[in-house]
């Protein structure tokens, strides 16, 4: 295996994927450093999801290549993945099995120990529905099962698509909340993508813009938070400023009243 | 590790309606020969509980054990194909269909791993349904009082179901590998289909020995009358069809790409 800059837990150079004559991924160039919050962010159809199922041997580049956890990634090659949890676009499980079997088969497969489908049940509040079947969960329960099977064998690399989806307000400031202490307690590498700005906005370290398969722009969130503000500044009436104010006041008060994950800070 | 990949691929059974479809459709099967026995046997009962009598006195069966067997391993022989093509089409479609093969192509566990697990999983799920098939198909056989039976017989009989059902199984894997490549369960199930028409059509030309969904057809007398043994050429063509079809799997499965 070819080593890279141990700093670095992704990396992709020229990273190209075409179906046809469609370029999804057109010369991409990442470094996500180890320990950091790298929101890859981008409108639908942007190249999120294809990039990271490169990142995750899912399909093959084009061209270029990516190289994660230090580990060149080769086609078929899996000894990696017990140092990656992952969660690509829709949450998804085996619908006849429970929360509990489901997380035990990756338990099984990951050479996990026993104690660790308890312990990501409890870190994602699954208890109340351990035993319930993954096909009678809703939308948002069903994404908690999905970040719970990802973070269940204690990854470095954590490769998240899109990790909100599905969640209300009061799980996205609760999965934000564990993210950032994943990060920073226990130094585990986060990637994750969305096409929304609030949600990377408030987690990332540095921000990736890709846009027609291209990384447009890549800044740490302080920078772009300040060039978004000078835009912004320009851009906005005094009356679209009032409304999106509005808008986090009512978000607000709404997780005042819905939960202690209201503690954290509001999109 | 394959040990503890099998173990989560009967674990993905649990509760699963296919298992329970699978054995309510083949133990249908011995009750429908039955059925058909019955109406033979009475034919005048049979007319005036309102069942085709004069159908099943034309059809030239007499109501015995050797006629049973016949109808046996043909209906196991050909009903079975197709059965086990939804088997195989169910547990490696199902990955496709349900979303859940990206989340097994990116674990710690090398991917051919899972091609010879679901291969396992559908000779014991198979092989199961066989037994307790068989066993309900004695069982009512005795209960009718079918005459001619004998020990020599039902052996030759059961070797017979065993024998098709084995071979059926060494088809199962160019199933697997059409569920992988459309990535879904219909396809496979619709090419089992289109080959069990094309292997009655190539088993009444000389052709069928070499075609390998021609053998079974041919091994249990639906296209001509059941041979005694498969040629050699035919057990050469068996395998290469076994081997192609997981070498195939095991391919697609770890250098194709695998979106969804």
């Amino acid at each position: 295996m070819e080593e890279t800059h141990p700093a670095t837990a992704v990396s992709t150079r020229a990273l190209v994927k075409r179906y046809r004559d469609v370029t999804a991924v057109d010369s991409l160039n990442l470094d996500v450093r180890r320990g950091e919050i790298y929101g890859f962010l981008g409108r639908n159809g942007a190249g999120k999801t294809t990039t990271i199922r490169m990142l995750l041997g899912l399909i093959r580049p084009s061209g270029g290549e990516v190289t994660v956890l230090g580990q060149r990634m080769v086609p078929g090659e899996t000894n990696m993945f017990s140092r990656v949890g992952f969660l690509v676009e829709t949450a998804t499980a085996y619908p006849n099995l429970t929360v509990r079997e489901n997380l035990d088969i990756q338990r099984r497969l990951t050479g996990s120990p026993p104690g660790s489908v308890e312990d990501s049940i409890t870190l994602l509040r699954l208890g109340p529905y351990a035993g319930r079947r993954a096909g009678q969960l809703s939308l948002g329960n069903k994404q908690r099962l999905s970040l719970a099977r990802a973070l269940l064998h204690s990854p470095e690399l954590l490769v998240l698509d899109e990790p909100a989806n599905g969640l209300d307000p009061a799980g996205i400031v609760e999965i934000r909340d564990l993210l950032r202490s994943l990060a920073g307690e226990r130094g585990v590498t986060v990637f994750m993508s969305s096409h929304i700005l609030a949600e990377v906005a408030h987690l990332a370290d540095r921000i990736g813009i890709i846009h027609n398969g291209r990384l447009i722009e890549e800044s740490s969130r302080e920078d772009l938070a300040a060039k978004a503000r000078s835009f912004a500044a320009d851009a906005y009436t005094p009356e679209e400023r009032e409304q999106a104010l509005l808008t986090l006041d009512l978000e607000r008060y709404f997780l005042a009243r819905t939960g202690e994950a209201a503690k954290g800070p509001v999109a | 590790m394959f040990g503890q990949v099998l173990a989560t691929e009967f674990m993905k059974l649990h509760r699963a309606k296919a298992t329970w479809a699978t054995l309510a459709v083949l133990a249908m099967m011995p009750l429908g020969i039955a059925l058909f026995m019955w109406i033979v046997r009475e034919p005048g009962r049979a007319a005036q509980l309102g069942l085709v009598g004069t159908k099943a006195s034309l059809a030239g069966l007499e109501a015995t054990w050797p006629e049973y067997f016949y109808m046996l391993t043909l209906i196991f022989g050909i009903g079975g194909m197709l059965l086990l093509a939804f088997i195989v089409a169910y547990l490696f479609g199902r990955e496709y269909s349900d979303a859940t093969a990206k989340n097994m192509l990116a674990l710690p566990v090398a991917r051919h791993w899972f091609a010879v697990a679901k291969l396992a999983v559908a000779a014991v799920w198979w092989m199961a349904l066989i037994v307790l098939v068989l066993a309900e198909a004695m069982a009512i056989g005795f209960a009718m009082g079918l005459p001619k039976f004998s020990a020599e017989l039902a052996a030759t009989g059961l070797a017979n179901v065993l024998l098709a059902a084995s071979i059926s199984f060494l088809l199962a894997p160019v199933v697997a590998w059409i569920a992988v490549l459309s990535r879904g369960e219909v396809a496979p199930i619709a090419f089992s289909l289109v080959m069990l028409a094309l292997g009655n059509l190539f088993g009444r030309t000389g052709w069928a020995e070499w075609f390998p969904y021609s053998i079974v057809p041919l091994l249990i007398g639906m296209v001509a009358d059941p041979v005694d043994t498969l040629t050699a050429g035919s057990y050469v063509v068996l395998a290469g069809t076994f081997m192609a079809g997981t070498t195939a799997t095991i391919l697609q499965l770890r250098f194709a790409d695998n979106a969804q």
